[in-house]
């Protein structure tokens, strides 16, 4: 018998993410690295651990590999415990019947028996899709507080964006009275940040309603929550202010990398009130040699810089030889710039190798990238926007 | 056969030429290289070869050492079975708890001798930073029947007056010839103060130790042995660089070296990697107008002003237009704008105010000990 929880939170990290091309190609979105040393899945799970939230279940399904072995044991985020921690839920056959998660709500429906073992109170809803810094906690005590069957974190986006995302109509109490996905006519300008609390009793009927429907689409924003709103659900809207951002295409990673490298950064990760935890490659620290420069960029343990950097995020173990140029660029794990090579504005995927004297990006214009473990010959030229993986010929 | 060896580290050596560097923590708990402890290299050194099983014997100053070591989980010692054993010292009526060498401090700890299982033990002092192959070493001293194999290195840097003990080694591995703390050593190699030799045959020598009224390891045991030649003694070559961690200047000299990427590359090897506790700190940032050659730096710093070889621990601060040049930073460390340092040590968050200056000679760096503010 498992003790009690109040909270269990179910991170949904099952999404391609195919809108980021060939960097999700053999791993998961949630598995992506972003910041010099982090993947998108270490912030809302360091959220969860400082929230106090210390029961996980990682819904997996697309290129789980990666991820699993990145999760472990849990220990790098304090969740490896004997009552709770991180579980890695991938879709599983049940006596006959086997079958993949059919959408975000049938992922949460088929691990209900996960949930059950805790006896939650409430449960929280995640994706693995965005980098921001959130104290759940709080959001609860506001579930808890105004008496909701769901609360859903939102945060006001300009108006002028508002139709890209699924919006919260509310009254003057933020007690949502109508949502609407992608708005023509957007009457509000609360974006739904995809992070739900529900009161786990109320979330277990309509997900075994939704599912004995046989029209649904078995979707939280398509399907759950218009429902319960029909039923006139007590549903919250929770204001959060502060850094959140969508990393869902390569623009927008790439945008969300060089916000690190702003003054002040919008998004503190020196806080040492809510750290954020990442799985430790255990490196040396870097080292810059005689002869480099490196400006205005972010530098992880492990890299080697004999060339020259400016605005730019190094992962871990990434070498940039002498002579070689890196601007407005992020080079992910283990990646080597090879001798006289220039990378602008680009994304250099994990391990992947630039060929002496090759030009990367342009100055202006798209974000190329070259994908995981390719090796670019020496003396090309990849052009803006370009994508290059291990089949591309030049 | 390897799962069948376990590890001892004594970190109790004499750490009076550090100075202020170890007055509140062991040789073993001394921050190096950016971002490591003395310790890791050695334990790591084990736990690469196989050892699932290691006590660290404390003497004094241990509580950095404790904290660092915590469940030995950096070091995947955290298992149900054996596991990483803190020893530090126990009073007791016949136990004073100070130790006047290794054998002493084994003599205190024969319970966790006796209730270990593996046939094989490493032994080894802490004051030597190096990353020696120990399945290597072992499967050395299985297949040469010795009693005793001893780890030597030719490394001349590692000669000592009045310390240390030196061995002068036959063809086929057998040590012939040993000095204990000689005025100036005349052999050639160093002993590493690293061994292996089975549990029971380190059992039956500590007991017999002290019925005798025995002490140090080297003198009373090693070098009867040697001389009198009833056991015996084999010794086997570490080829890869190392350091004696006796003096300010050793220590200095040591995060200089590491400087050079070949050096370093012989010490950090991809197939032997050294693990440490770790922070969680963000990468490093460096500002619009950083300068940095030929350093470390570890994550969580910010630089914005002028590094030249240096090692910089995790999460210190460079000030724009502030000079660090041949400087040695620990965690935490602040520079100021306008300050210019040269061949310091800063101890863990030292601080250096708004233009200060400070200039050690080359041939002895300066020590700001832990907190101080100038």
């Amino acid at each position: 018998m498992m003790r009690k929880k109040t909270c269990v939170a179910m991170l949904l990290a099952g999404g391609q993410g195919s809108r980021l091309g060939i960097l999700t190609k053999t791993v998961a979105k949630p598995a992506v690295p972003y910041g010099g040393k982090y993947r998108i899945i270490d912030f809302p799970l360091s959220n969860c651990t400082n929230s106090g939230i210390d029961t996980v279940g990682v819904l997996t399904q697309y290129q789980p590999l990666e991820l699993n072995a990145y999760i472990g044991s849990g220990a790098s985020w304090d969740l490896d415990l004997n009552n709770g921690g991180v579980f890695v839920l991938p879709p599983y056959q049940k006596g006959k019947v086997g079958e993949w998660y059919r959408g975000t709500a049938n992922a949460i429906y088929q691990n209900m028996a996960f949930i059950e073992q805790y006896n939650p109170d409430y449960v929280l809803i995640l994706s693995g899709d965005h980098i921001y810094k959130m104290d759940y906690n709080k959001m609860l005590q506001f579930h808890i507080r105004s008496g909701a069957d769901a609360t859903i974190a939102v945060r006001e986006v300009p108006w002028e964006e508002a139709s890209r995302f699924g919006i919260m109509n509310t009254d003057v109490d933020n007690k949502i009275i109508e949502f609407e996905e992608k708005p023509k006519q957007p009457k509000s300008n609360k974006a739904s940040m995809g992070v739900y609390i529900f009161t786990w009793e109320k979330l277990r009927k309509y997900l075994t309603e939704d599912e004995a429907d046989k029209t649904s689409s078995n979707d939280f924003g398509k399907n759950i929550i218009p429902k319960m709103l029909a039923d006139k659900q007590v549903m919250m809207a929770y204001m959060f202010e502060g850094y959140w951002k969508d990393v869902g295409t390569i623009e927008s990673l790439w945008e969300a990398n060089m916000d690190l490298l702003s003054t002040p950064m919008p998004i503190d990760l020196h806080d040492k009130k809510w750290r954020i935890y990442a799985r430790n490659p255990g490196y040396t620290p870097h080292y810059i040699a005689k002869g480099a420069t490196v400006s205005d960029s972010l530098v992880t343990e492990g890299c080697e810089v004999y060339g020259h950097v400016n605005h730019s995020v190094l992962f871990s173990g990434v070498t940039v030889e002498e002579g070689a140029k890196v601007e407005d660029a992020v080079i992910m794990p283990g990646a080597i710039i090879r001798r006289g090579a220039v990378v602008r504005r680009s994304i250099v995927a994990e391990d992947a190798i630039i060929g002496a004297g090759s030009v990367v990006g342009e100055e202006t214009g798209n974000i190329a990238v070259v994908g995981h473990a390719v090796e670019l010959p020496a003396g090309v030229s990849v052009s803006a926007g370009q994508q290059v993986d291990a089949t591309t010929t030049f | 056969m390897l799962k069948d060896v376990m590890g001892v580290i004594y970190t109790g050596e004499n750490d009076a030429n550090l100075r202020e560097l170890t007055l509140m923590r062991a040789i073993a708990a001394l921050p190096v290289a950016g971002r490591y402890r003395v310790v890791d290299f050695l334990l790591s050194s084990l736990v690469n070869g196989g050892v699932r099983n290691v006590g660290v014997i404390m003497q004094k100053n241990y509580h950095s050492l404790m904290d660092h070591l915590g469940s030995g989980k950096e070091w995947d010692l955290h298992g149900k079975h054996d596991g990483l054993y803190v020893l530090p010292p126990f009073l007791t009526r016949e136990n004073v708890g100070v130790y006047n060498g290794t054998l002493d401090a084994l003599r205190s700890n024969t319970n966790y001798l006796s209730r270990s299982k593996q046939e094989y033990v490493v032994l080894c002092n802490s004051a030597i930073i190096c990353n020696p192959n120990i399945e290597e070493f072992i499967q050395y001293h299985v297949d040469s029947s010795a009693d005793i194999t001893l780890m030597y290195s030719k490394d001349e840097g590692l000669l000592r007056d009045e310390m240390g003990s030196y061995l002068k080694v036959a063809e086929d591995g057998k040590v012939t010839e040993m000095e204990v703390e000689p005025t100036h050593p005349t052999l050639p190699n160093t002993f590493m103060e690293i061994m292996v030799l089975k549990r029971e045959f380190l059992r039956s020598l500590v007991d017999k130790g002290v019925a005798h009224g025995h002490h140090a390891m080297c003198r009373d045991i090693l070098l009867p042995m040697v001389t009198d030649g009833h056991a015996r003694v084999n010794a086997w070559e570490y080829t890869g660089p190392a350091w004696r961690m006796d003096s300010v200047q050793a220590y200095f000299k040591f995060n200089m070296d590491i400087l050079d990427t070949n050096i370093r590359r012989k010490l950090f090897v991809d197939t032997l990697p050294v693990y440490t506790k770790v922070r969680d700190e963000m990468p490093t940032r460096y500002g619009d107008n950083a300068t940095i050659v030929n350093s470390l730096v570890a994550d969580g710093c910010i630089i914005e002003g002028t590094v030249e070889n240096s090692v910089l621990s995790r999460g210190v601060r460079i000030a724009p237009d502030a000079h660090v040049k041949n400087c040695i930073i620990m965690q935490d460390g602040q520079v100021h704008s306008g300050a210019y340092i040269e061949n310091c040590i800063l101890d863990k968050q030292a601080v250096i105010k708004r233009n200060a200056r400070l200039i050690g000679p080359s041939a002895y760096p300066i020590v700001i000990a832990k907190n101080v503010v100038i």
